[in-house]
């Protein structure tokens, strides 16, 4: 089974390059980052090859169930990082947080029933790509979030402590991992809300009942929505704002992961 | 044989007011050294004059003149803080030095910068020959080696310089970052003044505004009065306080509304301050990072111990280096010493032969050149044994002293060798003709 082979592949690839990231991270080694963004390349590369296979087997649109939407995410994550570290070298010490967030997206994406038709016939519209499109880029976006809030917060407290080590030392600083966790949040949040509204409609216009997975997406909108609205209208920032961002983030895995289980067990919408 | 050797004073021997009476204008640095190969008969001289050491590095001469010479500008003896070193150890605190492993604070910088200046003064007043350019050339090599091999210049080792990287740490660029200082302490001044080498803009509080004035001009910063501090406070993204004050200057009670005011902009506070400025509870606060005295000479002090492991493996790179320095130095004065040696025995022989020659009537063209062959065979057969024992203690520590003998029992002058030494061995060996001996050489 060649999609099998590529999914492992990939899976084993995404592990050894967050191995070399955390590595890198802990000990500073300039070769362990060069290697490490090499194998997430080819990790890039395996996984595009996963989809491509995948699509054509099972003749979907790409972006019309969640598995390929979580996929298409955990891509965008990897290659955005990768240019960015390409050009901001001071940045790559956080594939150690990025790598393994994607390895679990993309687990999440690849281990699947191959038999379910995901989204139910009555969802199926013309809105359905731009309700996944603008999931998938916002929470993107809320991955990088996740990634800066966690290196600000594991950053703050060894500056509050006093812990001045070589992690300390390679880790950017404060401010810049405070205003890159903002521009995240600032761009995932519209894309999550047309995701959000989008969703809504559908619940509304079909008298769905609200389900836990849904309600967690909307207290994670909520979240978001809350860390913005301190951060710009009064002058959040710090450390409360990066928990707030990464108690955000995790809402949305568990609103994803409610879908995965509901793909696995078939359960209603 | 030429040999580098050195005399001086550093920070490790002498206090620094006997070093303030040595030291030598920058700009005279050349000349003088220029003036010591003439007093001492130094064939070469670089002066290097710096804070911490007035030391003479010099190729060949009277190293007790250029120790006379420092005692005239001390006006007194100094016997006790002068020290002289010679051969390889000569070279090797060159390389120590220029690597900065010989500095009061292990890995600064700035001594290999005066360094290079010393022997670019020295060289442009045609003080230096071709030894000390090599060895001060390999010392710069050497340096940069140490640098980019070992960690011996990693981490900040002083309370201030501390201060400003953690300040990198939080505010990544310090240009336009506010910096507030408070009182007028000596460190804090130091600190202050850091910080606003990175491209922070400066504000001076003190109890009295004339002297915050005062201070402002010093660093280059704006003085504020008192009445103004929270305010201040508001607004700085660094702050430093070192007053003398004997009660908390930084409260709980004013930190409550300056933090209120700041709306989370985060703030780092250095308490500079023996007692203390700052009350320690303020830094429990939200966004708030409170570094006293201590936490930052600790830091300082575990960059500095960090130094000194390196400083370890950098001796063992400096020492490698010796020994192939003086591997160089010592093949260079083997070939030389080989070449006189032939020289000066066919030269005997051939002025011996010359002498003689008249005596005899009639000798051929062909009788010539068996003579000529004749002296080669000699010379070869008398020189064999000692040239074979040469070659084979080279690298040696005998060696050393087997070139300097040799030299000696055959009254070898140097630059008995120069022209041969150019073209090696081989132009030794095939002489001209009996009738016109090695009398062109020196030698005879």
């Amino acid at each position: 089974m060649l999609v099998t082979t590529l999914m492992w592949l990939t899976a084993g690839l995404y592990g050894v390059a967050a191995g070399h990231y955390v590595h890198h991270l802990a000990t500073g080694t300039v070769r362990g980052a060069l290697w490490a963004a090499r194998v997430l390349a080819v990790a890039a590369l395996s996984q595009l090859a996963f989809m491509v296979v995948g699509w054509a087997s099972l003749g979907h649109a790409p972006a019309s169930d969640i598995h390929q939407a979580l996929a298409a995410m955990s891509l965008l994550v990897v290659v955005v990082f990768l240019i960015t570290a390409r050009s901001r070298e001071r940045l790559r010490v956080l594939g150690a947080f990025i790598t393994p967030v994607t390895l679990l997206l993309f687990l999440g994406a690849a281990l699947r029933r191959s038999d379910v038709p995901s989204v139910p016939e009555g969802v199926r519209s013309a809105l359905l790509p731009v309700h996944v499109g603008a999931n998938v880029v916002g929470l993107a976006a809320f991955a990088f979030a996740f990634a800066f809030g966690l290196a600000y917060v594991i950053q703050e407290r060894q500056l509050r402590q006093k812990k001045l080590g070589g992690l300390f030392q390679r880790l950017p600083a404060l401010d810049v991992l405070d205003r890159l966790g903002l521009r995240a949040v600032l761009v995932g949040f519209p894309l999550l809300t047309i995701g959000v509204v989008t969703g809504t409609m559908w619940i509304v216009r079909d008298s769905l009942g609200l389900s836990a997975t849904q309600g967690f997406g909307l207290l994670a909108w909520l979240l978001f929505a809350g860390v913005l609205l301190l951060r710009v209208a009064a002058g959040w920032r710090g450390r409360k704002a990066a928990i707030g961002t990464m108690l955000g983030f995790l809402s949305t895995l568990v609103v994803l992961a409610g879908y995965l289980a509901r793909d696995s067990f078939g359960g209603g919408a | 044989m030429t040999d580098v050797f050195v005399v001086g004073i550093s920070h490790k021997t002498s206090p620094v007011e006997l070093r303030e009476k040595l030291a030598v204008e920058e700009r005279a640095v050349g000349e003088t050294a220029r003036a010591l190969t003439e007093r001492a008969g130094l064939r070469e001289a670089v002066l290097l004059s710096t804070c911490n050491r007035v030391e003479v590095y010099a190729g060949e001469g009277d190293e007790r003149e250029v120790a006379r010479w420092l005692e005239e500008r001390a006006g007194g003896p100094i016997d006790a803080h002068v020290y002289v070193l010679k051969g390889s150890e000569a070279v090797q605190h060159a390389f120590r030095v220029a690597a900065s492993l010989d500095s009061m604070v292990v890995g600064e910088p700035q001594i290999l910068g005066q360094f290079k200046e010393a022997y670019t003064a020295a060289k442009e007043a045609g003080a230096i020959g071709s030894l000390l350019d090599r060895c001060f050339t390999k010392a710069f090599a050497v340096a940069k080696r140490v640098r980019s091999e070992t960690k011996i210049a990693e981490g900040s080792v002083s309370v201030s310089s501390v201060a400003s990287d953690l300040a990198r740490k939080i505010f990544e660029d310090l240009d336009r970052r506010r910096v507030l200082l408070i009182g007028a302490g000596e460190m804090g001044e130091q600190a202050a003044k850091h910080l606003r080498q990175a491209g922070a803009s400066l504000y001076v509080v003190n109890r009295s505004l004339e002297k915050a004035q005062k201070l402002a001009e010093e660093t280059g910063g704006i003085a504020r009065s008192i009445e103004a501090l929270a305010a201040e406070l508001t607004e700085a993204d660094v702050a430093i306080a070192s007053t003398s004050s004997q009660r908390f200057v930084i409260t709980t009670e004013l930190m409550r509304g300056v933090i209120k005011a700041r709306r989370h902009r985060p703030l780092f506070l250095i308490d500079i301050a023996v007692p203390r400025d700052v009350d320690p509870r303020v830094g429990e606060m939200d966004n708030v990072f409170l570094y006293d005295v201590d936490d930052l000479s600790q830091v300082a002090e575990e960059n500095l111990g960090e130094r000194r492991r390196a400083a370890v493996s950098a001796e063992q790179i400096v020492r490698a280096e010796v020994e192939e320095f003086e591997a160089w130095r010592r093949s260079g004065a083997l070939k030389p010493t080989i070449v006189g040696l032939r020289r000066k025995v066919r030269g005997v022989l051939a002025s011996e032969l010359e002498r003689t020659l008249p005596r005899l009537n009639g000798i051929g063209e062909a009788e010539r050149r068996s003579l000529d062959k004749m002296l080669d065979a000699m010379t070869n057969k008398l020189v064999h044994r000692a040239i074979a024992e040469l070659k084979a203690s080279t690298g040696t520590a005998d060696g050393h002293a087997l070139v300097e003998t040799t030299r000696r029992l055959f009254d070898l002058e140097p630059g008995d060798e120069d022209e041969g030494a150019a073209s090696g061995d081989a132009a030794a060996n095939r002489s001209p003709t009996v009738l016109e001996p090695a009398t062109r050489g020196k030698a005879s």
